[in-house]
């Protein structure tokens, strides 16, 4: 596993994510493949072929020849707009988030929809993971985690958010649900975003949820009919699978 | 270049899980999409090698039970992974050997001991979808792979029977690495971990006590009971990716080595890793299975593992020559190095 030493949280994190992107592009002889943390990497390699020093010296010179030091720029990623209903049913959790911080629900939720994220990672099953939010403070996960939670539960920890891409257990607190399908392994690739993309949520009323339930989502300006958000015209509805 | 043909596997008894299996996806994890595949790779890898094929196609993986099927044409097979019974119309034939299949005849594999993985290997080409490259099972993200019974399973291959003038089987001496599938207590080897001196006492512990399988266990992780120290000092730990058989301790009074398809990121302490050789193995663990570790240096591990892939080379050259004397088809030359696990 590497990490960055001696840097703030928001560099440690945009470090290893420009690190992973180094090591996919120069693919290090050995290498098998790389899990992103929220601020390191995990680095999996084939110990016949090379072994962990040569690995690391590989490495080290990578980053060396890249200009990693730091103060890395970001690439312009893709935007996404991503809807969210947020009815008693759908946002369990937020009651609960809004205690911790102190703030009202609705204060939870305009801090969330103000907040440009920035996908740091595809976790499990290429969930979208997000930051930074604009919480005033840190979010604690659920005290028994939960067992089974659907598809599209967009939830919280931390000051990151992600989107629970199929239905699974999990930790964290579920603050709202988008209708929108985000990972379809019909599709090719499963997901349109990638790490280094920007998210932003928008709150929309639950009579949305029939017109956009299963639309696959796209970024912001890509030319599909099914994804644009207001100008359809009710009752044509259309299915991405 | 042989003629192919299809062939199709008419599925009796599936057992209690069975699934099209291989060795995993490449270059998914950075995706989130965690490699999976066989759960022991080495029987996985070997049954392949027996029938000629490369070790990463598509086998079936089963998983306790009965799991019975009939081949319309002849077919060439062999059967690796934990002690079982396996028959063809009702004779026994060996495992860890390739058996050649007459045409109509049913083969029955049954009765698994001392492990919980059966591999079935097919000289030639499985029928079915891929993701992201493997036919490997994905369940969570839609792509479950299971094999029931009424199921028709298809094959392409170029084998079409085996025939000598005083024998139905060809007889091979080969040098096959077949593992130990000792009824008792399993030792495996471990190494450090990045929290293995935090958490104080847990190298004595996990080198003296003796642990269990639970059942809660599953191809996420393996999940035991026995004695655990919690890591001192470390405070939150944010998520970082895990690798496989990576032993974490959470929040709980449990201990648990992560398999094949973990989440590939957690927040907990890693106080040790099984050995990449220990692996097999570890996929074989049954609920109720007791094990003892053992702490090894890095370079031992590799090492051991060294050994392994080596003995899988050794089969895969002998095959080869074996093969091209009889006129058994084969789906692959010998690799020059070791394919990436």
């Amino acid at each position: 596993m590497i990490s960055l030493a001696g840097v703030s949280t928001d560099e440690r994190q945009a470090g290893s994510r420009r690190l992973r992107e180094i090591l996919l592009d120069v693919r290090p002889h050995g290498l098998v493949d790389v899990v992103a943390g929220i601020d390191s990497l995990l680095v999996e390699f084939d110990c016949l072929q090379v072994s962990h020093e040569q690995l690391a010296q590989t490495i080290r010179l990578a980053a060396a020849g890249r200009g990693l030091d730091g103060r890395v720029e970001i690439h312009a990623g893709n935007q996404f707009v991503i809807p969210m209903v947020v009815t008693e049913e759908f946002a369990p959790d937020l009651p609960d988030v809004a205690d911790e911080l102190g703030i009202s629900q609705d204060e939870v939720l305009a801090r969330l929809e103000a907040s440009e994220l920035s996908i740091n990672l595809l976790a499990s099953a290429m969930a979208p993971m997000m930051g930074t939010v604009r919480f005033p403070g840190q979010v604690s996960r659920c005290r028994e985690p939960r067992t089974n939670v659907d598809s599209g539960s967009v939830m919280v920890a931390g000051t990151s958010a992600i989107i629970q891409p199929f239905p699974g257990p999990t930790g964290w607190k579920v603050i709202g649900r988008t209708p929108l399908t985000i990972c379809d392994i019909r599709e090719d690739p499963a997901t349109s975003y990638k790490p280094g993309d920007s998210v932003r949520f928008k709150v929309v009323p639950h009579s949305e949820w029939a017109r956009l339930t299963g639309r696959f989502l796209r970024p912001v300006g890509t030319p599909d009919p099914a994804n644009e958000d207001t100008q359809d015209q009710e009752g044509t509805s259309q299915s991405a699978g | 270049m042989r003629v192919e043909q299809d062939v199709a596997l008419k599925v009796s008894e599936h057992g209690w899980l069975s699934t099209y299996q291989d060795l995993g996806r490449e270059h998914s994890e950075f995706m989130g999409v965690p490699c999976g595949g066989a759960a022991d790779q080495h029987s996985a890898s070997v049954a392949n090698i027996l029938v000629g094929n490369q070790r990463s196609a598509t086998c079936v993986e089963v998983m306790g039970g009965r799991f019975a099927f009939v081949a319309k044409s002849p077919v060439l097979i062999s059967v690796t992974g934990a002690p079982a019974d396996v028959t063809v119309n009702g004779q026994p034939v060996p495992m860890w050997e390739p058996v050649c299949v007459p045409g109509a005849a049913r083969v029955v594999i049954a009765n698994a001991r001392d492990g919980m993985r059966n591999y079935l290997a097919f000289s030639g080409t499985l029928a079915t979808g891929h993701f992201m490259g493997s036919a490997a099972p994905e369940a969570r993200m839609g792509f479950p792979q299971v094999i029931t019974a009424g199921q028709t399973i298809e094959l392409r291959t170029a084998y079409a029977g085996f025939e000598h003038p005083y024998l139905t089987q060809p007889l091979f001496r080969l040098p096959v690495p077949i593992p130990a599938f000792s009824p008792g207590v399993w030792t495996v080897d471990i190494v450090e971990g990045p929290e293995t001196d935090a958490a104080v006492g847990i190298r004595e512990l996990l080198a003296s006590r003796q642990y269990t399988v639970t059942p809660t266990s599953n191809h996420v992780g393996l999940r035991l009971d026995g004695p655990v120290v919690h890591p001192e000092s470390l405070g939150e730990i944010v998520s970082h990716g895990v690798p496989i058989g990576a032993f974490e301790i959470p929040h709980g009074d449990e201990l648990i080595i992560l398999g094949r398809y973990r989440t590939l990121t957690a927040g907990y302490p890693i106080v040790a890793f099984a050995t990449k050789a220990a692996l097999p193995r570890l996929g074989q663990a049954r609920p109720g299975q007791k094990m003892r570790f053992n702490w090894v240096s890095q370079q031992h591990a590799v090492q051991d593992y060294r050994e392994q892939q080596n003995a899988l080379l050794a089969l895969e050259e002998r095959v080869a020559k074996l093969f091209s004397a009889v006129g058994l088809p084969l789906q692959a030359a010998p690799v020059a190095e070791p394919a990436a696990a």
